[in-house]
């Protein structure tokens, strides 16, 4: 048969046969290097009549520093310890062919020193990268301006940064047979709680996929509830969100080769909290985030309200509103779910189109949707004007939510609503409310509770929920986290 | 597949759940029906007695919380009365969480019926209610539990939309006249009966006690939730007095929602199709919560209790329900003079649990103190 229930990666034997250690020698080097059109093997012979040779991927090191830090001082050693001569501080002695084949991999020089018959490994990583940027997904206009990059070593340095502390740590995995990828486990020791320390250990330790790219992925292995459509996890390319999240007991994992860094465990309304939030005159960020909530709302519930009003309660409209509603679909050949079905697919082919077109190209897109779909789909009689209207401010609305992942799970939601809100009007969207609201119930990140503390019930933390509370009066860290230590400032004794 | 925890007891809930669940109970469905049997003004102080009453009960229940066989749970209830028994007594109280649970459903589905879809197939209304009420039971006791909450605070605000009723240029304080009894009938008695059924709830407690955290100053919180119960139904009674009158009540079968009707806001003209299908939140706990202890029972009695609970025979619960909703619903509730029956069987039977059970348990814990010493 050709899938098999219940056979997974892991269990196929013949993929967990490990290979019988080997000692290193050139033959065999050469045999495993063998149709790799970068490597190097070179010779080269010292003061003292010494032959060296030197083994690296050329693609890999940093071919300015081989030169000055190896080949140079080698040559000139006058004496039989080379590794002594060698300008790098991290030198190792190795003896297994599978160590040499690692290093060689992840940027090192293989080093055999004939008459001592050693060799050795001398990390020397092309640190090839874009330097650091503005996020472009979180984007504020005051605060900090740097961003999270795509190496490890320079996200770690803008946290630590931020958090100069030594109970700040980082413990370091490699995931995927493929990618060999690097993952660092970040968190305050003796704040962040350890139960979540132990259980994130252990599911990246039991990660068991071939390739990572991304932190969604390694998310994905992560999460207890796959099926669901809201991120278990944050993703943000911001340090000061990483640092704040650390502060306040959560921890993070940063993943390389992707500028997004995992935060966990999370709750439903972290995802519409903005780093602005802790910017701008509490009054103003507590009317920001409660229009983001409102927002999120009418995103996801006022197109299955036109759709339930117009189908099933036009009793519920007041008189001169009706007038206008029976006016804009007077003409029109479909029902009120199957125009509001056309132009929300029609919209979301917008949305990821201009996603994927070139930045030259956005203006055409512009005009497409704006004039031809927006104006001539009221003249053609395919839309009424009261539903364009409904979903313009619908898409704005979704676009509120700080959590690109979120915006998505909206969409979803949306669509979901409309096919109750046909059936059913306002009570199928009551239906499926209390549905996602049992749902967001269930859920857990890391855990823990994901309507937290709505749902566990934490009234202290609503401080910081629907409004932000002035910082003076934040005075505890978030209970629903379980911090080791509670208090944010230092306690006079 | 995962496993399948419905009764998993990891996790231990505040007092503060206990209130929720307990004015939430109370809020039920027969606090629809309240006015059209109270009708006289000076039910206002039938309320309050009840309330008394029922603060005293709430008293008995939470002694008997504190007892230690109650912290046991379901080996506590086996101590006390015998495996026997506890599978006997487990009979009766499916029995009766069926009736409650039935007329609460299709008294909502009725609602429904008559304000939002009078011409829609109530078998798909009941089938959609039970879907989502499976769904929430299947996420398990605790996260049910929990959801209380949400239910709370999506449907407690309601009462406020009330206040118009009591400031409008018809209303007027000898409407609430008089306040004395002068003539006092059988169907005050009834009335009475109503309100205190009206306030049964917190004897249901005793399914949950696994998820209650023992000694969590409950007794406060009870009587918190007892007061915002009582609060309710007065603000309810009291709003409909200036709103119908007394001579009037009686002719309206749901005169709480029939003022909602008259209600309006700037965007839509009718509020009460809004605020009848938010009621769907509380509905939908309440049948979420049965159907676990249910099916808790039927462990019970068919002497599974040291299996894990499965899937199927969750699913079959559900359907044997949905099954028991949709031969109700097309026999007994379409009928009025049947439907009468089996609400005024209701009414009895939650009236007499909430006055027994909590008494009973208390009596015979202290009688098996008593034979032990």
């Amino acid at each position: 048969m050709f899938w098999k229930k219940g056979k997974s990666i892991a269990n196929d034997s013949s993929d967990t046969q490990k290979p019988v250690p080997r000692k290193i020698s050139l033959d065999s080097l050469k045999q495993v290097l063998n149709n790799m059109d970068d490597v190097e093997i070179i010779e080269r012979t010292t003061l003292n009549d010494q032959k060296v040779v030197l083994i690296y991927l050329r693609t890999l090191i940093d071919q300015d520093r081989l030169n000055e830090s190896i080949i140079e001082p080698v040559i000139q050693c006058p004496h039989a310890m080379i590794y002594e001569s060698i300008a790098t501080p991290k030198v190792m002695k190795i003896q297994l062919l599978e160590e040499a084949q690692k290093s060689l991999l992840t940027g090192a020089v293989l080093l055999n020193d004939c008459i001592q018959e050693q060799w050795l490994v001398i990390p020397l990583p092309n640190e090839l990268g874009r330097g650091i940027e503005t996020s472009e997904t979180e984007t504020i206009l005051y605060g900090a301006k740097d961003s999270f990059t795509e190496q490890l070593e320079p996200n770690i340095t803008l946290i630590r940064r931020r958090l100069p502390i030594t109970e700040l740590k980082t413990e370091k995995y490699k995931i995927g047979s493929l990618s060999e990828t690097t993952v660092v486990l970040m968190y305050i020791d003796g704040l962040t709680n350890p139960e979540y320390i132990s259980i994130a250990r252990k599911k990246i330790s039991e990660i068991n996929f071939d390739l990572f790219f991304d932190s969604s992925q390694v998310a994905a292995f992560m999460e207890e509830h796959h099926h669901s459509i809201f991120p278990q996890f944050q993703q943000t390319d911001r340090p000061d969100v990483c640092a704040y999240s650390l502060g306040l007991g959560k921890l993070t994992i940063l993943v390389e080769n992707t500028p997004f860094v995992l935060i966990a465990p999370i709750t439903f309304f972290h995802l519409f909290q903005s780093p602005e939030d802790y910017i701008n005159r509490w009054p103003v960020a507590s009317f920001l985030r409660v229009i983001r909530y409102l927002s999120f709302f009418l995103s996801v519930a006022l197109i299955p309200f036109y759709v339930a009003l117009t189908t099933h309660h036009y009793q519920m409209i007041p008189l001169q509103i009706l007038f206008v509603l029976a006016e804009s679909r007077s003409k029109l050949p479909f029902t009120p779910f199957w125009e509001a079905i056309l132009m929300l697919t029609i919209l979301e082919i917008i949305k990821e189109a201009s996603l994927r077109m070139p930045t030259k190209s956005s203006q055409t897109l512009g005009v497409i949707g704006g004039i031809v779909i927006g104006q001539a789909a009221v003249q053609a009689g395919f839309a009424g004007k009261v539903l364009i209207v409904l979903v313009c401010i619908s898409t704005i609305s979704s676009f509120l939510v700080p959590n690109y992942l979120m915006t998505k799970a909206n969409t979803l939601i949306q669509f979901g609503f409309l096919l109750l809100s046909s059936i059913f009007g306002v009570f199928g969207i009551a239906m499926g409310a209390v549905a996602i609201l049992a749902h967001l119930n269930g859920l857990t990140s890391l855990k823990q509770p994901y309507f937290s503390p709505v749902a566990p019930f934490y009234w202290k933390d609503w401080i910081d929920l629907f409004i932000r509370g002035p910082l003076t009066k934040m005075k505890s860290r978030p209970d629903h986290l379980h911090p080791l230590q509670k208090w944010r400032y230092k306690r006079r004794m | 597949m995962t496993t399948f925890s419905l009764f998993d007891k990891s996790s231990k809930f505040d007092g503060i759940y206990a209130f929720f669940i307990v004015n939430r109970f109370q809020m039920l469905y027969l606090f629809f029906l309240m006015p059209t049997y109270l009708l006289h003004p000076f039910m206002i102080w039938g309320i309050v007695a009840m309330a008394v009453f029922s603060q005293l009960n709430i008293w008995l229940l939470c002694k008997w919380l504190e007892s230690n066989y109650a912290k046991k749970g379901y080996q506590g209830f086996v101590e006390l009365f015998g495996v026997r028994m506890v599978r006997l007594l487990t009979f009766i109280g499916l029995i009766l969480i069926l009736i409650k649970i039935t007329v609460i459903t299709l008294g909502y589905l009725e609602v429904i019926h008559d304000f939002i879809f009078p011409s829609m197939n109530s078998i798909w209304i009941i089938l959609f209610i039970l879907l989502t009420s499976s769904y929430v039971a299947s996420l398990g006791m605790k996260n049910t539990i929990r959801f209380v909450v949400i239910v709370f605070l999506c449907v407690f605000w309601i009462i406020f939309l009330y206040y118009p009723f009591f400031i409008p240029p018809i209303a007027a304080l000898h409407d609430l006249y008089p306040l004395i009894p002068t003539n006092w009938t059988t169907d005050s008695w009834k009335g009475l009966l109503l309100i205190w059924s009206s306030y049964s709830g917190p004897e249901y407690l005793i399914c949950l006690i696994p998820w209650i955290k023992p000694q969590q100053k409950m007794r406060k919180y009870l009587t918190y939730a007892n007061a915002l119960s009582t609060s309710e139904y007065l603000l309810l009674f009291i709003a409909s007095l200036f709103f119908f009158g007394s001579n009037y009540l009686s002719k309206s079968k749901y005169p709480i929602i029939h003022m909602i009707r008259y209600l309006q806001s700037p965007m839509f003209e009718r509020l009460d199709i809004i605020l009848i299908s938010l009621h769907m939140f509380l509905l939908v706990f309440a049948i979420s919560i049965f159907l676990l202890c249910i099916y808790g029972a039927t462990r019970i009695i068919l002497k599974k209790t040291s299996t894990q609970p499965s899937r199927m025979g969750f699913a079959v619960t559900c359907i044997m329900l949905f099954l028991c909703f949709v031969i109700v619903n097309n026999w007994i509730w379409s009928i009025e003079a049947e439907q009468n029956i089996l609400l005024n069987i209701q009414i009895w039977l939650s009236g007499i649990t909430y006055f027994i059970v909590p008494t009973f348990l208390l009596l015979l814990t202290k009688l098996k103190r008593r034979v032990k010493a």
